[in-house]
């Protein structure tokens, strides 16, 4: 198995405040790898910097081996790593289509030039574009959905479109940030089979989540992270049955874990 | 040397006038978390209150203080209610392009209310001049430079000390938090603009005893200054905006003084965009100011 | 009123035409000089304030200082064509150029900005243009300006009346709104628009945003030179008063009347503005109070303008809202 992406001791400090502090982890092709931890862990500050919206304050991020602690936000997305955000990021007043279209931006590369002459470069990369999109769109179970405006779709759906928007980039790997937040039992369930599904056509992910048992059914190895630092790693059954994992979820003793 | 001493004084006393125009500002800018192109226009009509106080009712200083100022909350009430009241919530370009528009409103009533010809302003400080060693500094920048120093004092004391000052740092910073402590949000917002436009309305009065001149087009030149000296600052920190202006005063008298007067706005526009390549945040320490 | 909307879809290309016709032939029905004077300021104002919504309205930056490219524009057209005799044919581009270049740097400090910040180094920079502009007296004339811009010919044909000019600038307008018309629904162009839209979706979705911004401002500022190089000889004198603060906050309102985001927003704005100057002209400097209450009213009322696009940041939330309430109900709570 070869590896696509790997932390290497990575730190992020807010301050005095340790976000992250110290974390390794490697994640292999064809994996779903689920990263939990209590509200305040670190969780979404450790994607922000592996996506480089933050910068490590020490540490590596490779990505299939190749150092991108330092790259800015949009070289990162060019060099692999698609993401989906907490609070959805999409373009609220265009349509589905549109949306999705603009994830299809690296993969195209007309010019001014071509868009004012319409050359052939422009029609090839309008038509894959638009192909690209639909496709995606259908993949993601969304076509009916292809003219109405993203901000008018209900969360779930939204959040679907911001998967298929990202899949639309062709990643290495899909960073989801909380996919289920939000999202009813049945929306739940589906998202779930939709990542198996989307896993076993050989994409890798990297997810966070809250709800438990989500992250126990989908994934295949999962990280533990309290207050920053990394305390459990591994498959779902050595994870559950962690004592440290435990402690930080249900605390021990009167007093809790400090 | 003497000429770099009295270059500095010089910039000062401009730099402290400055300072108050950014304070102004970033109150105004930090309380309501809008942007105003109106400040120019406060102050414009700040000088001319006085230019007609000082016509109608004497030399009083103190009589006249109290005039623009009245006139400038005024005014900053108008403009709360126009441009801000009802966008607190709305993207922030659309209260800015309002005061835009309020601006012009008030720029171009002015020109046809006050004529658009300068007036001379009366010239209520007898020039005189007190010379310590090497430094020579007349009595109209001793009393600009007291106006302002007692003006931000006060103003840092009613922020810190007072409950009105610390109900205005609550909405200035967290504007959902402020509503649900019982602060009303709209009516503090609006006295935090009014208090920014008073002082700016201040500051517009000692430019015009300044240069001895007050004109209905005078707004635009003063705003943009204020901005500069506010971004310098960082928005919203009043400090910081006041040593802002103060910076861009001396570097415009020293600019000035190597060249020729006509570039003076030049110096500072370039200083601020130098400032900022430099560092986007301004003097600020922290990233991400508000507006 | 939708079916008027499908017709005017259907037959788009045929209206085009009608009024493309309409506007060859307008001129020639024997207006008085003076008319046909506010025909080319209109048409040149198409462009001026197009170029600048390219900028506000597409990429969602506030730039308030378009004037300075106008004015860089200009300035060059005069000083080539006056210094050294170069054809107005070579000019207009050479200005276009120039005046992306110095797009370019005054973008540069503000790529890392956002909002306030970009408006006040434009402001600041079309400031510092118009002030280098008055007070560089061997290079451009200082106050007095530049005299006897020579007008431009094309072969024998010489470009000497409003009449022509008309054509020129008519021209100019259409070809800035087609091949900006091009832009727009192109890469670039979506590009622009995701960075009004949500420039963090933007960058993780892998567009530069800076180069993307840098495009954008070069792009607008060259039609803007343009437009000054055809204005430069159109008026034959230029001085740096023209260019100040207040002419940018025309074209901005323009802009904003008319409507940000859409390309035939800035051509209704600038028909509305300059046919509203035209018709308050008896009331003198009060239309200048009327400008600003407008621009008010406007914000009030329709904050994206006119003609803007509704279905953007720019409305503020309110088109969205009205569209919300009819796609849902349209949907049926099909889901």
């Amino acid at each position: 198995m070869s590896e696509i992406l790997r932390t290497d001791c990575v730190s992020r400090y807010f301050g005095g405040l340790k976000a992250v502090n110290n974390v390794s982890m490697t994640v292999n092709a064809g994996d779903i790898f689920g990263i939990i931890g209590p509200n305040g862990a670190g969780k979404t500050t450790f994607f922000n910097v592996c996506s480089g919206i933050y910068r490590p304050t020490e540490g590596k991020v490779f990505l299939c081996g190749k150092d991108i602690s330092n790259l800015r936000p949009d070289r990162i997305s060019r060099v692999g790593i698609a993401r989906t955000f907490q609070s959805t990021q999409l373009f609220q007043y265009m349509s589905v289509l549109e949306n999705v279209k603009i994830g299809c931006h690296m993969a195209t590369k007309s010019r001014l030039y071509d868009a004012v002459l319409h050359t052939k470069t422009y029609r090839q990369d309008e038509e894959f574009a638009t192909e690209k999109a639909l496709e995606m769109l259908k993949y993601v179970g969304l076509s009916e959905y292809a003219g109405v405006m993203a901000g008018n779709l209900s969360y779930g759906i939204q959040r679907r479109v911001e998967i298929a928007r990202s899949l639309a980039t062709d990643p290495k790997i899909l960073l989801l940030d909380e996919p289920a937040a939000g999202m009813n039992r049945l929306e739940t369930d589906a998202l779930q089979d939709f990542l198996k599904q989307l896993n076993a056509s050989g994409q890798t992910i990297l997810l966070i989540e809250h709800d438990m048992k989500f992250v126990m059914n989908s994934c295949n190895q999962i990280m533990v992270l309290n207050f920053g630092e990394k305390i459990c790693a591994g498959p779902p059954n050595v994870v559950s049955n962690d004592p440290q994992v435990q402690a930080a979820y249900f605390g021990s003793g009167k007093i809790g874990r400090r | 040397m003497q000429y770099i001493v009295d270059q500095l004084i010089n910039g000062i006393c401009q730099g402290a006038i400055y300072a108050l125009m950014a304070i102004g500002y970033s109150v105004v800018a930090g309380i309501t978390g809008m942007v105003t192109f109106t400040h120019g226009e406060v102050m414009m009509i700040g000088a001319f209150a006085a230019y007609y106080s000082f016509l109608l009712a004497g030399n009083n200083i103190f009589l006249g203080l109290l005039f623009y100022f009245g006139a400038s909350w005024l005014l900053g009430v108008a403009v709360y209610k126009i441009c801000y009241e009802k966008f607190l919530n709305s993207p922030r370009h659309i209260s800015l392009i309002c005061t835009v528009g309020f601006s012009m409103v008030v720029k171009n009533l002015a020109q046809i209310c006050f004529g658009a010809n300068r007036k001379p302003m009366l010239n209520i400080i007898d020039n005189r001049v007190f010379t310590l060693g090497p430094v020579t500094i007349n009595l109209l920048q001793i009393v600009i430079l007291t106006v302002v120093v007692v003006l931000a004092v006060l103003l840092s004391l009613y922020m810190s000390k007072t409950r009105g000052g610390i109900a205005l740092r609550a909405v200035s910073q967290e504007k959902t938090a402020a509503y649900m402590v019982g602060i009303n949000v709209k009516r503090t917002a609006m006295i935090g603009n009014c208090i920014g436009c008073g002082i700016g309305g201040v500051a517009g009065m000692l430019m015009a005893i300044y240069y001895q001149t007050c004109y209905a087009t005078m707004g635009s030149m003063l705003s943009m200054k204020a901005f500069s000296s506010s971004i310098l600052g960082g928005m919203t920190d009043t400090r910081l905006s006041a040593l802002g202006g103060l910076c861009i005063g001396i570097i415009e008298n020293f600019g000035i003084s190597f060249s020729s007067a006509s570039f003076r706005d030049a110096f500072a526009f370039c200083f601020l965009i130098l400032v900022l390549i430099i560092r986007p945040q301004g003097f600020a320490v922290k990233k991400g100011a508000r507006p | 009123m939708k079916n008027l909307k499908e017709l005017s879809t259907k037959y788009r290309g045929y209206l085009l035409l009608v009024l493309l016709a309409l506007l060859v032939a307008a001129p020639l029905l024997g207006f008085k000089n003076s008319t046909i004077r506010i025909f080319c300021r209109i048409l040149m104002c198409c462009t001026l304030a197009g170029s600048l919504n390219i900028i506000n309205g597409y990429s969602g930056q506030m730039s308030l200082g378009h004037a300075g490219f106008f004015c860089v524009g200009a300035y060059t057209a005069a000083i080539l064509s006056t210094r050294f005799g170069v054809s107005f044919w070579l000019v207009l581009p050479l200005a276009g150029i120039f005046a992306a270049i110095v797009g370019m740097i005054v973008a540069i400090p503000t790529l890392r900005m956002k909002g306030i910040y970009l408006s006040i180094i434009t402001l600041g920079a079309s400031e510092v243009i118009r002030i280098i502009a008055l007070n560089w007296q061997s290079l451009t004339g200082g106050s007095f300006g530049i005299k006897d811009i020579p007008r431009p010919a094309f072969f024998a044909f010489t470009f000497d009346s409003p009449l022509k000019f008309y054509y020129i600038f008519l021209a100019l307008a259409i070809v800035f709104l087609f091949v900006s018309g091009r832009v727009i629904h192109s890469r670039i162009g979506r590009s622009w628009i995701s960075i009004r839209e949500n420039e963090l979706a933007a960058k993780s979705l892998g567009i530069r945003t800076s180069s993307a911004k840098l495009v954008n401002f070069m792009y607008s500022a060259f039609w803007a030179g343009i437009c000054g190089a055809v204005y430069a000889p159109y008026v034959q004198y230029i001085d740096s008063a023209v260019f100040s603060l207040d002419e940018g906050f025309n074209i901005l309102s323009m802009v904003i009347i008319g409507g940000q985001g859409t390309l035939v927003g800035p051509v209704i704005g600038a028909v509305v503005v300059n046919g509203l100057t035209e018709v308050l002209r008896p009331i003198g400097e009060w239309r200048f109070v009327m400008y600003g209450v407008l621009i008010i009213a406007m914000m009030w009322v329709r904050p994206q303008g006119l003609a803007g696009a509704s279905d953007s940041v720019l409305a503020g939330g309110r088109g969205w809202k009205m569209k919300k309430g009819k796609i849902s109900s349209l949907m049926g709570g099909s889901k």
